[in-house]
């Protein structure tokens, strides 16, 4: 996580419930962000600090859930939260399965609506951690040689040394070389931590095997 | 004999007149003829007289039958040839009473102051007497009177011949004129001696008497022809008046005739019963006014004057409050007559109950707002999300204002000014949400037409109003342009903006299939003309397949899934109770687009 606080953004094009609702939230703590619309959003926003966002789904050119799609594909993808007048199902369902952490009706009680900030401000603080992480194991994998890389993925397989040196055709002596190597490039002590350190990363698409098959 | 055919003349224009009182101038010349008679007798006996005192006895009396002759054939050339000079005639018939006075008074009779011996002489085989003796003097008085009449019935004559009546000029004027001049040659020869002859005179007068009694006998063929000719086209009138009772009782027509310049109204008896007056009563166009509806009243008078002041023709439609309390439809139209100088005389007017009719009209319309009420319901329930959406809005912030507020105030030293503020806003939202509340009221309220100065503004802006974030919410871009300066119209605003927001609803819906980008629907008021403005709905859907624009007006024709097929036809309806107009057609540039016109009032309409 980095040091800035998070930003709770609100977008909706109605001037004076946005007023109200940034109001009540900056009364309770949070700190508020006030955009009339959703390319304002997206123009004036930090691209990288945290925060969370609360838009209304309907608003004039673009509306809430297209702001939702364009938020998805950006590297800053902000947990969303939908306000409504009237929530109609079809636009819940479609929400939600694009991930919106939650869709409140904009006359929602108060601790329904703060609940769902802190917990859509919580989850960008972890998602946000869990990405850092991921970036960081990225770069400690992106130092491997192909070759490495190679041997890593029989090694995750639990092959021994022998095995894989038959395998890629490679002396044992070199095999042996290529894991000393991987396991100070990841810095990890043992197998068991680097097969559950590959799996973390996702590095290998398919399902990493710990027994190799037929033993 | 000439006596008793001068009786017989005579008899028969007496009939004459007893039938027809009015025929003075037969009964004149049946006096005419009677004296005549009556002189002839006297001739007949003078001509048998024995001694001097028979004759001059026998002659002054017949002086009488003179006087009654001149005056009587004065009278009767007057009457009949309706010509002569009255002084002429006065002066002939004052001195022919003079003569009769002297007759009485001077010598024996006008004729002789003494007749002295009865001469014979032969006279067709038969001894008739003459006199003979002194000569009255008055007797050229006597001629001159006959001179006098002899100038008054030329110039009755000539007058008649002037005025073109050449053949009763001819006859009558003519032949008495003839025959009177012979008598009095006869008889100046006669009593001069220069022929001796008996009193004669009266014979010229029977060729008189016959010629006359030819003529007015012949007018009296002639008028019993036209007597019965009249009778046939009396009984054709009656057959003509018969079917037209026929006709008019069998299609329930009632007719009044007002007639203007005496002020006399007649009707028949349908008439009579269809505005509730009994056969007899005396009918008054107060009192017929009176019978109408008091709301028709003043109409009925407009429409009554506006005839008269125009070609005539009227047709209208009111009510008649019977005394039985019961109320009437009557249909009417009726023609008012003018007289050369364009002055009105005459009213026909032809009425008929119409009752039944506007009874099924009122249905019809009642139907009618019930499925407008329908079609509203059912409209308001397809925007029953955005209306929501709309009210929910301000509740909303009103809500977190008040939160917001709580907040603020449980602070050691609450900051007023932020409270004061939201207080301001909540107010605001408050009317916000009522006035959204207002509009869908108004919307589903079920009214009849209510006509007031509509602006074309509010009309617009308040349905865009409503349907502003449902088309947000479908990507559709609404676009509104009202000319500037446009005058209010005519109309009803609930009405008028159901129609509105139905065609707006309708293009959205068109735009279904349309790319996000392209999806548009505009509302454009302008003037058209100095008395009608246009709204123009126009999307930028597909517009309408040809083989279906001639069908969306039809009721329950759709080409929506959930569709009632009944928006358009009852905005069309609506549009047309305003006076207006309501057509679709499909835009060059694509799309469809529908537009409507709406009168503007007379006293606004730009010059």
């Amino acid at each position: 996580m980095s040091g800035t606080a998070p930003i709770v953004h609100v977008v909706d094009d109605d001037t004076s419930f946005l007023t109200a609702i940034s109001r009540l939230l900056r009364a309770n703590g949070f700190s508020v962000k006030t955009y009339s619309s959703a390319h304002e959003f997206l123009t004036q926003r930090d691209a990288y600090a945290p925060g969370c966002v609360l838009a209304d789904l309907r608003m004039p050119q673009m509306n809430g859930l297209d702001l939702q799609s364009a938020l998805a594909q950006s590297a800053n993808p902000l947990p969303m939260l939908f306000l409504t007048g009237h929530g109609d199902i079809p636009s819940t369902v479609r929400a939600m399965r694009e991930g919106a952490e939650d869709f409140l009706e904009k006359r929602a009680p108060k601790e329904m609506l703060l609940n769902a900030v802190t917990r859509a401000l919580d989850r960008d603080a972890r998602e946000r951690a869990a990405r850092e992480r991921q970036r960081e194991l990225r770069a400690r994998f992106d130092m491997l040689t192909e070759r490495e890389l190679e041997v890593l993925s029989h090694v995750v397989r639990g092959r021994l040394n022998k095995q894989i040196a038959a395998d890629l055709g490679l002396h044992e002596r070199t095999v042996k070389l290529h894991r000393t190597a991987i396991t100070t490039k990841l810095k990890v002590q043992s197998v068991a931590e680097l097969t559950r350190l590959t799996q973390e990363a996702g590095i290998f698409p398919e399902p990493v095997r710990t027994f190799p098959k037929g033993q | 004999m000439s006596a008793s055919a001068c009786l017989t003349v005579a008899g028969i224009n007496l009939l004459v007149w007893c039938r027809d009182r009015r025929a003075w101038a037969n009964l004149l010349f049946s006096l005419t003829a009677t004296s005549t008679a009556a002189f002839a007798l006297c001739e007949l006996w003078m001509m048998h007289a024995g001694t001097p005192a028979e004759f001059t006895t026998v002659l002054k009396l017949g002086h009488v039958a003179v006087w009654l002759l001149v005056v009587s054939l004065v009278g009767f050339v007057r009457l009949y040839l309706k010509a002569g000079r009255p002084w002429l005639a006065w002066t002939v018939c004052g001195l022919r009473t003079l003569l009769l006075v002297v007759n009485f008074l001077v010598g024996q009779n006008l004729n002789y102051l003494e007749v002295t011996r009865i001469g014979h002489i032969r006279l067709l085989g038969e001894s008739v007497a003459i006199a003979e003796g002194v000569l009255n003097p008055w007797i050229r008085l006597g001629q001159l009177d006959l001179l006098l009449l002899s100038i008054f019935v030329v110039d009755a004559t000539v007058t008649t011949w002037r005025r073109g009546d050449r053949h009763r000029a001819l006859t009558v004027g003519g032949s008495i004129v003839f025959f009177e001049l012979v008598s009095t040659a006869q008889s100046l020869l006669a009593f001069y001696g220069i022929v001796r002859v008996p009193y004669v005179a009266t014979v010229s007068f029977i060729g008189l008497v016959g010629v006359m009694g030819y003529e007015l006998g012949s007018e009296t063929i002639h008028a019993s022809e036209l007597g019965r000719k009249l009778q046939e086209s009396e009984a054709e009138l009656h057959e003509i008046q018969e079917r037209m009772r026929l006709a008019v009782e069998g299609a329930d027509f009632g007719i009044w005739i007002r007639d203007l310049t005496r002020s006399e109204i007649w009707a028949t008896e349908k008439w009579r019963s269809l505005f509730g007056f009994s056969a007899t009563e005396r009918l008054e166009l107060d009192r017929i006014l009176q019978r109408l509806h008091p709301e028709d009243r003043d109409a009925f008078r407009l429409v009554l004057q506006k005839a008269t002041e125009g070609d005539g023709g009227y047709e209208t439609e009111y009510r008649v409050a019977l005394p039985s309390g019961e109320v009437r439809w009557i249909g009417s139209h009726g023609r008012v007559e003018f007289d050369g100088a364009g002055k009105p005389i005459l009213v026909r007017g032809l009425s008929h109950d119409i009752t039944g009719r506007k009874k099924v009209e009122q249905e019809t319309q009642n139907l009618r707002q019930e499925i407008a009420h329908v079609g509203r319901v059912s409209m308001m329930g397809q925007l029953a999300s955005a209306l929501a959406h709309e009210i929910n809005q301000p509740l909303g912030a009103i809500l977190r204002n008040a939160e917001a507020a709580e907040l603020f105030m449980e602070d050691k030293s609450p900051d007023l000014d932020e409270v004061r503020a939201i207080l301001a806003d909540i107010r605001k939202d408050d009317q916000r949400a009522g006035n959204v509340i207002d509009r869908m009221r108004g919307l589903l309220k079920r009214k009849s037409l209510d006509n007031q100065p509509v602006d074309v503004n509010e009309l617009v802006g308040e349905v865009a109003a409503l349907v502003r974030s449902d088309a947000a919410a479908r990507h559709i871009k609404l676009e509104v342009a009202v000319a500037d300066d446009l005058p209010p119209v005519s109309g009803d605003l609930v009405h008028l903006q159901q129609v509105l927001l139905n065609l707006i609803v309708n293009g959205m819906d068109a735009l279904d299939e349309v790319n996000r980008g392209d999806r548009r629907v505009s509302v454009t008021a302008t003037l058209d003309g100095p008395k009608t403005v246009e709204i123009a709905v126009s999307d930028s859907g597909r517009g309408i397949p040809a083989d279906k624009l001639a069908h969306i007006f039809d009721p329950f024709f759709t080409t929506k899934v959930n569709g009632m097929g009944m928006g358009l036809p009852i905005s069309r309806t609506i549009i047309e109770a305003h006076n207006g107009r309501l057509w679709a057609e499909n835009r060059n540039e694509g799309g469809a687009s529908f537009r409507f016109t709406l009168p503007i009032p007379e006293k606004d309409a730009t010059k």
